[in-house]
C-alpha cells in the first residue's frame, strides 16, 4: 500500500550548478569535456549537420557578471554545446559529421536527459540530508534509473 | 508497527516517482510535496487506502478530546 506521486523536473539553477551537472552525467554517455578552440577549427572545415534542442523547463539564473557561458563535449565526432539562450532556458547545440539531423537530435536528447537526472538526483539527495533523512539503499537500475530508499524522517 | 519508507526513482530523463510506503494518513503527503516541491511540477498522484487510515499520532489525539 502506498502513496505514489509523479513529478516532472524542471531546471532552475544557476551557471556553475548546472556546469557541474553537465560535467558529471555527459561521462555516462562517453562524452568528455572538449576544448573550444580545436571544436571551431575543425568545424569551418566540416560538413556538419546540426540539431539545436531547448530544453522548456529550464532555467539558468543570470550571472551577476553576465558572461558568456558555453560548455563543449565531444564524442566519436559528435560535438555538443550546452548554453543559456536569449530567454535564460538550457540550449543544446548538436554538430556531427557523418550524423543525420535525427540521430543529433536522438544523442541530444538523451543527453540533456542525462544531464536532468544528474541535476535531480544532487537537488534530492542534499535536501534529504538537510532534512536528516537516512538513505537506507541506492541503486542503479539496468536503464540507468536510480532508486533511492529513505527513513527515518 | 511497519516500516515507514519513501522510495524515490529518478528515470533516465529526470522524472521522479515517490513512493510513500506504510505512512499513513495525510503525513505521507507532507513528505512526497516537499520532495515535489524541490524537483518541479507534480504530475499526477495516486491515494491509497493508507492516505485514509489514522495516523497513530492523529488517533491518539482523537482519543484523548473523546475522553474529556
Amino acid at each position: 500500500m502506498s502513496t505514489v506521486i509523479v513529478i516532472t523536473p524542471i531546471l532552475i539553477a544557476s551557471w556553475p550548478a548546472i556546469a557541474a551537472a553537465v560535467t558529471a552525467a555527459v561521462g555516462t554517455l562517453g562524452f568528455a569535456i572538449a576544448r573550444n578552440r580545436e571544436l571551431e577549427a575543425e568545424s569551418e572545415l566540416s560538413e556538419s549537420s546540426r540539431a539545436e534542442i531547448e530544453v522548456e523547463n529550464s532555467e539558468i539564473l543570470a550571472d551577476a557578471t553576465g558572461g558568456g557561458e558555453e560548455l563543449v563535449v565531444e564524442r566519436e565526432g559528435i560535438v555538443a554545446r550546452f548554453s543559456r539562450d536569449g530567454r535564460g532556458a538550457l540550449k543544446v547545440c548538436m554538430e556531427g559529421k557523418g550524423y543525420s539531423k535525427a540521430e543529433l537530435r536522438r544523442v541530444g536528447e538523451e543527453l540533456v536527459g542525462r544531464v536532468t537526472q544528474q541535476y535531480v538526483y544532487h537537488r534530492v539527495v542534499t535536501e534529504l540530508k538537510q532534512r536528516n533523512m537516512a538513505i537506507v539503499d541506492e541503486q542503479v537500475e539496468e536503464d540507468r534509473t536510480v532508486k533511492i530508499r529513505v527513513r527515518n524522517w | 508497527m511497519a516500516q515507514e519508507e519513501i522510495e524515490i526513482e529518478i528515470d533516465p530523463a529526470g522524472k521522479v516517482t515517490v513512493r510513500t510506503i506504510g505512512i499513513k494518513g495525510a503525513r505521507c503527503l507532507d513528505v512526497a510535496e516537499f520532495l515535489a516541491r524541490i524537483v518541479g511540477r507534480e504530475e499526477s498522484r495516486e491515494l491509497t487506502s493508507e492516505y485514509y487510515e489514522a495516523s497513530g499520532e492523529v488517533q491518539r489525539q482523537v482519543d484523548v478530546k473523546q475522553r474529556r
